[in-house]
């Protein structure tokens, strides 16, 4: 016998529209629930992210193995409404002048001991200071030179300069030459613009605590000091008031005998010290390259094993050995030449108000620095430069592909 | 019936219920009464501490000002001691403030459990969540207390906070090699599927006989009737087998007990004296073919 015999009549259908509509409000609730959901999921993530970074560094399309330039110098100037320098009228006169009186140059010490005699033509410094040294800085021939007497020194601002070239030279020389890179890459040469990217100040510590953008420190992905205080990190012993890449520990890393390197390993193994702090030490490191290079983790990692250079199907990450390689100049440039820049002020005195260098100073989010140069000269190595290392940085031994 | 009964005696025994109607068809609009005794009272005051604690460590970082904490509280972290300290008592603002705040949370978790097993047993039902809990409990005590002890450092714990913890799981991933590869966290992820594969399957056939009063689980247990033999004939028809009203509840708890289980195996397992970098072990167990290219040379 049924149990609904006996039932009311009409009871069964009362029941079973009930049920109905219990239904319709359960399909309806999870509907609702996975619409609230995801929505939620959705505007948190856009809200604790700035669209920003959402179109650049996680961008796979932005993604450049071959190491090609993305933007060129002149197209980063417009994006970032810069204007393009050029020497004004009064300085293209008087250099008409001194050419006429000088066409053999008058105290040229530097160009013309890393690039050749060719350089002690007056009109080839000219071709040069008007093609790197006017647009990179951003400014007139009459911001350092004294258009009556170009070789002279009686503005600082020549004299700083001219430490600047020898350092440009030394890092090119030394580091980027060497870059490890796959055949074909092309190579790149550093000039003014590299760093200077049309501003003639730009990379002090006034600048940087005023507006931390500018540096590619800020955002969430940085530690604040709290942060980088419970993580150990430190600069000449104290906890720095904003994020560097460059801390005590990333100076004091040398190649050993055998000229292995490494500044941010954290993979353990059976002697790895305890703790997490170095890992997020690592990750603050890796967040300013992603930053800095508009790239994700796996532009210079293969994501299933970080510490691996070659991927699961045998690609060999070039990115990576090259970011290794970087590491060095970065080091070279806080260790050896930033601290030795004549001040502005006084240029018997070194220095003492640089920001310390990172990624972000050159690459601006990207992976060929936009202020980056096809490659025109070779700067030699110079046996004898005016500024020597204060310490000797050996090239780390770079890896390469299994052969 | 049973559940009749229980709930009779539960109203007789109430001195205040207050039934909130905009939550009916979510959940039962009867609330209260609640019981708190001395281990509730203990594991609320502890809570509290441990609330308390933390939000003094989150002040100081962001300089007591509540507009920085409610802008920043997503990322506010109180840090575990530097590795220096080991396992040692640190200084309030250089980890002793976690250390008491984890104190507290280890004991707000061990008294929440005390409170269900008492309550569990007063009410006369076996202590079956309390038992569920503790596996809850053991990946806790895993990840914050034994780990850390066992390579010596407090700083192998994650920070209090809600990006803290994430960041641990990731950071703690990339030091030990990839905890993808970590045998014991794949068994917990296969659980966690299972869970919520099963969860799902066992929602939705019980609304599916909601007509035949199968939501009435506990009398479907003692005595089976049409709700429950149509959803068994279903599952018999979908997979040639099915589990009973009794046994899909011992699944899912088994299941949902494994993911914490093997989960706090496996992080107990990471520490340089087992097992450092699951994905070398990964390579030298050779169980995914594809990634032997990474794998460095023997």
């Amino acid at each position: 016998m049924s149990e609904h015999e006996g039932a009311p009549p009409g009871a069964v259908a009362k029941y079973d529209e009930r049920q109905r509509e219990i239904l319709r409000g359960e399909l309806v609730g999870l509907v609702a629930f996975t619409i609230l959901a995801l929505g939620g999921v959705i505007a948190i993530s856009l809200a604790l992210t700035a669209p920003r970074e959402l179109y650049g560094y996680r961008a796979e399309h932005m993604y450049n193995y071959a190491g090609v330039q993305q933007v060129d110098f002149t197209t980063y100037l417009q994006r970032v409404n810069r204007p393009l320098a050029q020497a004004s009228a009064e300085s293209l006169a008087a250099y008409a002048e001194w050419q006429r009186k000088n066409p053999r140059t008058v105290n040229v010490q530097v160009l013309n001991k890393y690039l050749g005699d060719k350089y002690n033509e007056t009109a080839n410094v000219f071709a040069y200071m008007n093609a790197y040294f006017t647009p990179g800085v951003g400014q007139s021939c009459e911001y350092c030179h004294n258009l009556q007497n170009f070789a002279e020194y009686s503005k600082p601002q020549k004299t700083v300069a001219k430490a600047m070239l020898i350092m440009q030279f030394e890092l090119q020389a030394k580091w980027v030459n060497n870059i490890p890179r796959p055949e074909g890459q092309p190579l790149y040469q550093i000039k003014c613009a590299t760093c200077h990217n049309g501003q003639a100040k730009f990379w002090n510590r006034d600048l940087k605590a005023s507006n931390p953008e500018a540096f590619g420190i800020a955002g969430g992905g940085n530690p604040t000091r709290y942060d980088m205080k419970h993580n150990g990190i430190t600069l000449n012993g104290k906890v720095p008031d904003s994020y560097e890449i460059v801390d005590d520990r990333y100076l004091a890393v040398r190649p050993d005998a055998e000229g292995n390197v490494n500044y941010f390993q954290v993979t353990a193994d059976k002697n790895t010290p305890a703790g997490l702090a170095d890992t997020y030490r690592n990750q603050y490191a890796m967040y300013h390259q992603n930053v800095a290079l508009g790239v994700g983790c796996d532009f210079c990692h293969y994501g299933g094993y970080f510490k691996s250079y070659v991927t699961a199907d045998g690609k060999f990450k070039w990115p990576k050995t090259q970011a290794r390689h970087m590491q060095g100049l970065l080091q070279d440039i806080a260790l050896n030449w930033f601290p030795q820049m004549p001040n502005i002020n006084d240029v018997t005195k070194a220095q003492d108000y640089y920001a310390q260098p990172n990624c972000y100073m050159c690459h601006r989010g990207y992976v060929v620095p936009p202020g980056a140069y096809d490659f025109a000269e070779y700067p030699v190595k110079v046996a004898d430069p005016q500024i020597k290392p204060i310490v000797d940085l050996p090239l780390p031994k770079p890896i390469l592909p299994p052969s | 019936m049973a559940t009749e009964v229980y709930r009779e005696s539960f109203e007789r025994r109430a001195n205040k219920v207050i039934y909130l109607r905009f939550l009916e068809g979510l959940a039962d609009t009867q609330v209260g009464p609640i019981y708190l005794g001395m281990w509730g009272a203990l594991a609320f005051f502890s809570y509290l501490l441990c609330v308390f604690i933390t939000a003094i460590g989150f002040g100081e970082q962001v300089g007591w000002n509540p507009i920085r904490f409610l802008r920043e509280l997503p990322v506010l972290t109180l840090y575990p001691p530097a590795p220096s300290y080991g396992l040692q008592l640190a200084p309030l603002s250089e980890g002793g403030y976690w250390q008491l705040a984890t104190l507290f949370l280890t004991l707000t978790l061990v008294f929440w459990t005390i409170r269900i097993w008492t309550r569990a047993v007063a009410n006369q039902l076996r202590p079956m969540v309390p038992i569920a809990f503790s596996a809850a409990l053991f990946l806790y005590a895993a990840i914050y207390i034994i780990h850390p002890i066992s390579v010596n450092s407090w700083n192998e714990a994650p920070g209090h906070g809600l990006a803290a913890i994430l960041l641990w799981t990731n950071h703690f991933s990339v030091k030990y090699g990839n905890f993808y590869y970590n045998p014991f966290h794949m068994v917990s992820i296969y659980a966690l599927l299972g869970s919520t594969l099963l969860l799902a399957m066992h929602g939705a056939t019980i609304l599916s006989a909601l007509r035949y009063d199968a939501h009435k689980e506990i009398d479907e247990i003692e005595k089976s009737d049409e709700g429950t033999h149509r959803s068994q004939l279903f599952w018999r028809w979908i997979m040639g087998f099915n589990a009973t009203a009794h046994s899909i509840h011992v699944w899912a708890l088994g299941f949902a007990s494994l993911v914490a289980i093997a989960g706090a195996i496996g992080v107990i397992t990471s520490a340089p004296f087992f097992e450092p970098n699951w994905f070398l072990w990964g390579c030298r167990a050779d169980i995914v073919s594809s990634i032997q290219a990474a794998c460095p040379n023997p």
